[in-house]
């Protein structure tokens, strides 16, 4: 890949009670593109994507985000950077409205200040109209606009993923982090989100899946990273590196249909 | 009559105190149980601003004889740097039960500190001296003096639920509930979550200083025995009642829980001859109510609907079918609908 790397992770390591759950771990994400980030259980891919958006802290290392540092920034500093991730159960807002939750990545600060709520509800409201009408656009993308004022927590688990996604097509990341997005996700649904996806890629996100399902990574990826055991092994286009040697042997020890 | 004016005016200064806790609970989600303390603070702070100099063997400290409304509003800014260090203690990686166990140890210390420095607030036998203030300047008798108490107190209460409610219906209260639902999702979208959840701390805890305050003009006296760290749990019964979350819920619950249990227990006999029977039984039926409300509607009478509009209330019907408005809530209360249970709303 020629274009810049927005996410530059460098000899990350993070150790738990004497076990280097990320160790040395080291990759690019080139600017625009999917990748995927793989490896069997405990491969320390989701400890590797807290460091990277703030939810841990790593003993070493670098992550540089568009070319800023953000190790050590707390979560809501890297988001506001740009870079969105959701996590491996849907973390859907549950007492809010599907409409809420979409409002809510549209990531509108400045109309959450309590004294402009209080004293000059009028600009509030403009704003609030102005987002309301991209975000009925992203329902009806993601078929949620029928649900629009059911609150979330009444959601099936296929419903909360695609308020989840809808949130970050609000939110227009520079880049975004996805926690195993197929989990516990019929193929139909599947589809959908592998449209979202690309539709995320035309806007301008650059994309990070981690993820189990091999023939999703397949299908939605330009490029994969392999991690195995705290250490990235390979990186490349997935085609390429299915049978890699080190690969296959890091999946067949733990994983075997997946591969 | 008079009975009656003194009971609705408690009940609109305990309505205060709850929405202060409805911003720290309801909307922030944090278990606070310090509270009371705040509440406290305001009901000291202005009777030692209002009156004079202690003489022995009284002791407190200040004694300013500073005008009421003067006092109310140093006692509430006094109170807001205190919780705001409570806060930003308690608040920065503590949460749920080990957050209620810090503001629980926070009060306890309080209490037991003003109870033994006899210094601060005359101790355990307290402070007096508050006597039907701004009744001077404003030419009021002593009995015409309960119905002023009773509209500045009510005047008070309209304006912080008129202001609350603003913020409750706005991207402010959306993006509090977004932080109590899943703080760590609320980060993830750029939410500062610590710096909220203390704002939103410090917000409360005025709110219960300014009811303290209030409180100090309808008490005149206070000393440790009114607020024992359990009083918290009064308030807890009115916010749950009423609909966590729900601005003018929380004012309906709070009517409900004072008045509704005040009158329930109010004849009952001094069995035995002890006077604290009533007030014994009053307070197990208010932690039986606690229990059931948590057990069978933890969304409280009137559940908060941030975000859903009117026309879409309803229950499983279409729109405009029954179930929205007061009509949907007496039959709710009657257990005759299904609103408010997710089960049987999802549109699939």
């Amino acid at each position: 890949m020629s274009a810049s790397a927005i996410l530059e992770v460098t000899a990350l390591t993070k150790t738990f009670g004497g076990v280097k759950a990320v160790d040395d771990c080291t990759f690019k994400v080139p600017e625009g593109s999917v990748v995927g980030l793989i490896g069997p259980n405990g491969a320390g891919k989701s400890t590797t994507i807290d460091m990277v958006s703030g939810f841990g802290r790593p003993d070493q290392g670098s992550v540089r985000f568009d070319g800023e540092e953000v190790v050590n920034r707390p979560p809501h500093w890297i988001s506001r950077l740009g870079l969105i991730r959701t996590f491996q159960a849907p973390r859907e807002w549950g007492s809010l409205t599907v409409l809420d939750n979409v409002m809510l990545g549209m990531r509108a600060f400045g109309r959450e200040s309590i004294l402009r709520n209080l004293f000059a509800r009028r600009s509030v409201r403009r704003g609030e109209d102005a987002d309301r009408v991209r975000v009925e656009e992203i329902l009806e993308q993601f078929n949620l606009a029928e649900l629009r004022y059911d609150r979330a927590e009444t959601l099936s688990g296929g419903q909360k993923r695609l308020v989840e996604f809808a949130r970050v097509a609000a939110a227009e990341p520079r880049l975004v982090i996805l926690d195993e997005p197929m989990g516990g996700v019929n193929p139909v649904l599947g589809e959908r989100m592998s449209q979202a996806i690309k539709r995320f890629v035309s806007r301008g996100s650059t994309v990070v899946i981690v993820e189990h399902n091999m023939r999703f990574i397949e299908e939605t990826c330009d490029e994969v990273v392999v991690m195995d055991l705290g250490h990235v092994i390979a990186q490349g286009p997935y085609r390429a590196l299915r049978d890699d040697e080190r690969v296959v042997s890091a999946y067949l020890g733990s994983a075997e249909d997946n591969v | 009559m008079t009975y009656w004016i003194s009971i609705v005016t408690e009940a609109c200064i305990f309505s205060i105190m709850a929405q202060g806790l409805n911003v720290i609970w309801g909307w922030a989600g944090d278990f606070d149980l310090a509270l009371y303390g705040y509440v406290a603070l305001g009901v000291y702070l202005t009777i030692a601003m209002t009156t004079g100099p202690p003489s022995a063997p009284t002791e407190y400290i200040l004694g300013w004889h500073l005008p009421y409304l003067v006092a109310v509003l140093l006692a509430v800014l006094i109170v807001l740097p205190i919780a705001a260090i409570v806060g930003a203690v308690a608040l920065r990686n503590l949460r749920e039960i080990y957050f209620a166990i810090t503001t629980l140890g926070v009060i306890s210390v309080l209490y037991v500190i003003v109870q033994i420095d006899t210094s601060l607030f005359n101790g355990f036998n307290g402070i007096a001296g508050l006597v039907t203030p701004m009744a001077g300047p404003l030419g009021l008798s002593y009995n015409n003096y309960k119905y002023f108490l009773l509209a500045l107190c009510a005047v008070v209460l309209l304006i912080v639920v008129f202001a609350l409610q603003r913020l409750s219906s706005s991207p402010y209260g959306r993006a509090m509930r977004s932080i109590r639902d899943n703080e760590e999702a609320a980060a993830a979208f750029g939410r500062n979550i610590f710096r909220s959840k203390l704002i939103a701390y410090v917000m409360g805890a005025g709110l219960a200083a300014l009811g303290g305050s209030l409180f100090a003009a309808y008490l005149g006296a206070f000393n440790p025995s009114a607020w024992a760290p359990q009083e918290i749990l009064t308030l807890y019964a009115a916010v749950l009642v009423g609909g966590r979350g729900n601005v003018r819920g929380v004012v309906a619950g709070t009517f409900i829980v004072y008045i509704g249990f005040i009158e329930l227990t109010r004849y009952l006999p001094n069995v035995g001859g002890r006077t604290e029977f009533g007030p014994s039984v009053r307070q197990i039926l208010i932690g039986a109510m606690i229990v059931l409300m948590l057990k069978y509607r933890p969304q409280g009478i009137f559940p908060d609907r941030h975000g859903v509009p009117r026309s879409a209330r309803g229950g499983p019907g279409p729109p405009g079918a029954p179930g929205g408005g007061w009509r949907g809530r007496l039959a709710l209360l009657a257990g005759r609908s299904n609103r408010g249970r997710p089960e049987e709303s999802v549109s699939s």
